[in-house]
This record gives structure tokens, sequence and C-alpha cells, in this order.
């Protein structure tokens, strides 16, 4: 069993190897239920589930957080897609927003955060500055390129980003898990 | 847009020079509301000590400036007031030139507590020593920062990126 | 005795990065030390290297809610270097602009340091509901919602659209008749006044002597302002008073932000009203001349000075920003000696602080 985080990360695309221990009951039994999940509808039942409560981790980094505070408000309402905003703590949650800056003395902390998180976890980058640094791009202080640090799933451009197109990335990440497979990571 | 300095102006400038005229270099109004000194790094103690009996209670900022050109590196202080009306709308910039390869100032603290942060930040970014400062540490760069101070004119981006 | 560190990380259900290293001594808290620079970016050093009008839509997002102050702080001390005076029209509208902001930030302040530290969602969805309309009239004005840009040397970019005044004047009557009831449900709700009431008391003395400024400033007695002592803009033409409490508690920092929206309100009323007609911007160079200068301005969370060195070319020389949360930020040790751990969040909100502003 891979319990390698990084390895996982860079594996994304290929699934699990299934392990063949003849003999050892535990190992068949994941193999039962691996095997399970992939018949049709049970694989859509559990993506429409996981897709329905995605709940973000507060990490508000720097001035994007004031536009995602604006997207979990009233007015843009992502209630109707299950986001709730009130938990805290990583644990309990699978979306990992990154918005703004990263610097680098935050930069451990994020990854502190992300490893903490169960699987399956998914990543939205938003502004211009997770994406590509931004305005900030030739700063002594700040990480330009992320997605050499964590795996995201979804960048979201813009300088803030409207809370309208959050809510975009936030559909184009649902139609993405609808697609994947159950243990895909 | 310069105007001529108002009575009120004129008489603080005259109170400094008076009291300070011996220790500080120059005194000069840059326009309304902003005067500014020049003082030495030795008699700074003295000089911030009247200046708080004057009725300069707080300091708004401390800024460093690296002049490449001419070898110095100048560490401003912005004092205001506000337990005296007739100050406050004004900014005294008290201003010290420091030798480029060992900059070093007694810290003002003890005067003003407001300069603590202000300090610190000073000496993180250019490598200025306040002694007796209570605590100079590392307040805004990352843990293991190991290259020289930041803000220093001869460290430009493609070296520092 | 024996006694806990507790990390309360960068990672927090509140806003921004900064952390607090706390030790507790049972309930009681030791001593706190601050952790700030998570967010450090570079400003200063990056100005050094841009032109001066590409400079303004990156040193106005150090403080994203109320970014039109960082803007006008920094256009002061150019307009006083080049010798540009900026027309009566111009002035009002930057007064209208920043006034607005005032509010959409005393709103956001409310709804997540007063409502949600304490425990209340209700204040955070008003707070946020209510700010949507004021980004509205800002963006019917600048055309963003929160980095406007707006203000250049010399002036602003444009002019008041058609259909502005009637609209700035239907929000401002909305909220008006909204006020009294967040007041009833959150600001005179008793739990929320048992929250704040004697937690975190900054005496007049300790104030003036560390410094503080904005609504802790005026929260703990002393009377200043920037836009009265030092005015700026349209401010000395307009009539407005300063709400200043005397008991230095959580609580009366939040009500001087909450009577403030109030004078707000009545500013960009007269404003509005005797906006004169004329240019909005006089032509100003694109070149900074030798000298030096301070801008100085009150944002809604304290007094924003930048202190610009010109060299004579289209780059400034220096640009330094000190912003309204690093100045207070010495007082969040000092208050938090001797608190208990539940009035942490209490204490940390009515400060208002803001990470980003504070790291640069």
């Amino acid at each position: 069993m891979s319990a390698d985080p990084q390895k996982e990360s860079q594996n994304l695309s290929t699934s699990r190897e299934v392990s063949a221990a003849p003999g050892i009951w535990v190992g068949s039994l994941r193999d039962l239920v691996e095997r399970v999940a992939r018949i049709g509808p049970l694989k859509q039942l559990i993506n429409w589930s996981r897709i329905y409560s995605l709940w973000p981790v507060h990490l508000a980094t720097a001035c994007c957080g004031a536009e995602m505070g604006a997207m979990m408000s009233g007015r843009y309402d992502p209630e109707r897609f299950g986001m709730q905003g009130a938990v805290g703590s990583m644990r309990q949650s699978d979306l990992l927003i990154i918005e703004g800056t990263v610097t680098k003395k935050m930069l451990k902390r994020v990854k502190v955060v992300w490893e903490q998180m169960p699987n399956p976890k998914y990543v939205i980058a938003m502004g211009d500055c997770a994406c590509s640094g931004g305005l900030f791009h030739d700063s002594y202080s700040i990480i330009n390129e992320l997605e050499k640090a964590l795996p995201i799933d979804v960048f979201v451009p813009g300088c803030p980003p409207r809370p309208e197109a959050l809510l975009n990335a936030v559909i184009k990440l649902r139609e993405k898990i609808r697609r994947e497979e159950v243990y895909h990571r | 847009m310069t105007d001529a300095p108002s009575a009120q102006e004129q008489s603080i400038a005259t109170a400094v020079k008076e009291q300070l005229g011996s220790v500080v270099e120059e005194v000069r109004y840059d326009r309304k509301g902003r005067l500014s000194l020049v003082a030495h790094k030795e008699t700074i103690r003295e000089v911030a000590a009247c200046l708080q009996r004057l009725g300069f209670d707080h300091t708004i900022a401390v800024s460093g400036a690296d002049y490449l050109a001419e070898k110095r590196i100048e560490v401003v202080y912005f004092l205001s007031s506000y337990s005296r009306d007739d100050l406050k709308h004004l900014v005294l910039s008290l201003k010290v030139h420091l030798d480029r390869e060992k900059p070093s100032l007694p810290t003002l603290t003890p005067i003003w507590e407001s300069a603590n942060l202000f300090e610190r930040e000073a000496h993180e970014m250019f490598g200025v020593i306040f002694e007796g400062h209570p605590n100079l540490q590392k307040l805004l760069l990352q843990d293991n920062w190991d290259g020289p101070p930041p803000m220093r004119k001869d460290l430009t981006f493609p070296e520092l990126a | 005795m024996s006694t806990l560190d507790l990390n309360v990380g960068p990672q927090h259900p509140g806003s921004g990065h900064m952390r607090i290293i706390v030790r507790t001594d049972g309930d009681l808290i030791v001593h706190a030390i601050p952790d700030i620079g998570y967010v450090h970016r570079g400003c200063e050093k990056i100005a050094e290297s841009r032109n001066i009008i590409k400079n303004i839509p990156m040193l106005e997002r150090p403080n994203i809610a109320d970014s039109s102050h960082l803007n006008w702080s920094y256009i002061q001390p150019i307009e006083d270097l080049q010798g540009v005076e900026v027309p009566e029209r111009g002035r009002y509208i930057r007064t209208i602009l920043c006034e607005i902001n005032r509010i959409a930030s005393h709103l956001y302040g409310m709804a997540i340091m007063a409502g949600i530290f304490s425990g209340h969602t209700t204040m955070y969805m008003f707070g946020f509901g209510d700010r949507e309309l004021f980004l509205d009239l800002a963006e019917m004005l600048t055309g963003a919602r929160m980095t406007f840009s707006f203000f250049v040397p010399g002036g602003v970019r444009r002019d008041l659209p058609k259909g502005f005044k009637e609209k700035l004047l239907e929000t401002l009557a909305y909220l008006e008749r909204r006020l009294p009831e967040i007041d009833r449900i959150f600001v005179s709700n008793p739990v929320f006044i048992e929250r704040g009431r004697g937690v975190g008391v900054l005496r007049k003395e300790d104030a003036i002597r560390l410094g503080v400024v904005g609504p802790v400033l005026r929260g703990s007695g002393v009377r200043f302002d920037v836009r009265k002592d030092s005015p700026y803009g349209a401010y000395d033409r307009v009539d407005f008073e300063i709400p200043t409490f005397k008991d230095g508690d959580s609580l009366s920092r939040w009500l001087v932000r909450f009577e403030e929206i109030k004078q707000s309100i009545s500013i960009l009323m007269q404003a509005i009203r005797d906006i004169p007609d004329g240019p909005i911007a006089r032509k100003s160079p694109i070149v900074i001349p030798k000298g030096e200068a301070i801008g100085r301005v009150e944002s809604s969370r304290g007094e924003i000075n930048h202190y610009i060195v010109g060299s004579g070319s289209d780059k400034p020389y220096r640009v330094k920003m000190n912003t309204g949360s690093f100045k207070n930020l010495l007082a969040l040790p000092f208050l938090l000696k001797g608190a208990r751990i539940g009035d942490m969040p209490i204490i940390y909100g009515s400060l208002d602080y803001w990470p980003v502003e504070a790291d640069r």
C-alpha cells in the first residue's frame, strides 16, 4: 500500500495496484470492495454523494479571501451545492481552496494542512497569484509555481476572480469528480 | 504645492532650533504640516527626549532608505502628537545618517514604545542594528532566510528571484 | 505552576494568516507572541522597479476590502512633489468612493470579526449581504468590485455615471432602515454585550504610548481622526462627527465602527448633494521629481502613511508603506496578557487586524 503522499500525488491518473496476497482474507476483502465500487450505478451513487458535500477548509491566504468570503454568503449561495463554509477543521473537509499568493513562509503550513486532509481531497487554485505568481511574480518571497508542490485540480484566473467565476470552478470540479473512478485517490 | 508655514509651525520650528540648535544639523520646513530635522547618531537620544517634552508622543512610522551612491543608509522616524491639539496635523521627520557598512543606532524604544515593531522591521530589511532593542528578531521574512537584507539597493531581482 | 504553549496557527477559522503563540496557565493567558509574515510579498521592493502608475494596482492590494485609501495615500505624496492640485469635483468624487469603501469595510469587519469570532453566523450573512449593494455601487462608478485603481496623480479616472446619484441615495436609504434592525438583533444583543464589555481594556495612556490608530484609538477615549485634524480631499467641506467612547473595551471599539457607518452615510449624502461641476483631473507628468513627501489618510482600520523618495525618473526611489493594522499589532500581546482563552477571539477581532495589510 503506497503510504507516500508525494508518490500518490504524482500518479494521479493511474489507479492503485490491486494487491494480490492470496490467503489473507483482509486483502481479498479490499479487492472485493474495489471491484464492487466499479459497478456503474454504485460508482455514480458514490460520486454523486461526494459532489453534493464538498466542504472547504478555511485557508484565506491573501486578498482573494475577500471574494471567497463573498461567495460563501447569501447572494451567491454555495449551500445549494452542498458547500458549507462553517467548518474550521481540515480533518472534516475535502476541498482546499488556495486563495491568493502563497509565500515561502506559508508553503510549509499549506502542505501540512493538505496532508492532514483525508482522502479523497481536491484543490482549487484561486486567483492569478496561486496559478502563476500574478501581480507579485517578481517578489523575493513568494512561490510562483504552486503545482509543483500540490496537485491542483482546477485553476481559476482573475485578480480577484468574481464570485461567479469561483462558483463556475466548483461546478467544473463537480463534473470532474463525476467522471472519476471511486478509488482514484 | 508649498505654502508658507503658518505662525504655529514657525513657532514650533523656532522652539526646536532654540533647544536643539547645537546638536542637530538642520531644521527644514518642507511644506504645510511637514517639518524635518537631521540629527547625529551620538546625540539622537537627547534630541528624542527633547522632542518628547515638546509634545511629540508617538511615532507613526520608521523607515530606512539606502542611498547607494552616497554610501549611506538613512533612518527616518516620523513623529506626531495625540495629546497636543496644535501639533496634531504636523508630521516631524527625524533623520539620521548612518554608515552603510556597519549601520547601528541606539534604540529609541525607551522614549517611544510605539517604535518597537518598526525598528524590528528596519533591522530586518536594511540590516540596521538598534542597540538596546528588547527583541531584535525576524518579523516578516521566512524562517530560513539566509540572504542579505532584501531592501538594500545592491540586490536586484534576477539575483533574488 | 505548569504552563501550556498553544499554537493558534496560521490556519484558523477566521480571516487571514497570522500565528499567535500563546502560553496559558489553565484558562489564563500568561503571555502571547504574535508571529507574522505569512503574507509578506515584498511590495516595497517591487514598487521600486515599476512605473508609478503601474504601481497603483499592486500597492492597493494589501487591503483589498479598503483599497481606495491605500491608493489615495500613495497618490498624495506624488501630487505634493509634482505640485499638482486636484480640482474640486475630483476631490468630491474621491471622498465619495472612500466613504463607500469605508462602509463596505466596516460591514466586512463586523461580519467576520464581530460575527464569526463571537460565533454568530447571522451577522456574517447580514454584513456580507448588505455589503454587496455597496460593491454594486462601486462597480457602477469604477468598473471593479474591490480593486478600483481609480485615483491617479491629478484626479480620478472617470466621472460619475448617469443614474449614480439616484442609486446611491436609494442604497443609503435602505441602509438607514437596516441599521436599527442590525442594532436590535446583533449590536444590542445581551450576549454580544456581555462578551465584549470589560474585555481587553486599553486605557487612554496606554493607547497613546503604544501608538495605536483608528477605531482602537477612538474606543479608548482619544479624539483623533486624520480627516478632521489634518484634512484632505473634501473632508473640510462636509460636516461630520468623530464617535469616541471612553471605556476602552472591545464593546466600545465595535460601537465606534458601528457609529462610523452612520457618519459615513451622512458624509455621502452631503457630498453627493454639494458636488460642484468642473473637471475631474488635471494633467500631470508621469515623473516624480527629486524630493521626499509623506501621505496621510484615515482608512477604516487606522491611519495609513506612505513615504516616497523621488528620483527624477518615472520609478520611485523608495516607497515606504505603514498601515493601520501594523501599528495596532503592538496592542495585541499587551491586551492578551491576563485574559482568558475564551476572550482571545473577541480581543483579536475587536482590533480588526488585517494580516495582509500588516505584512504588505
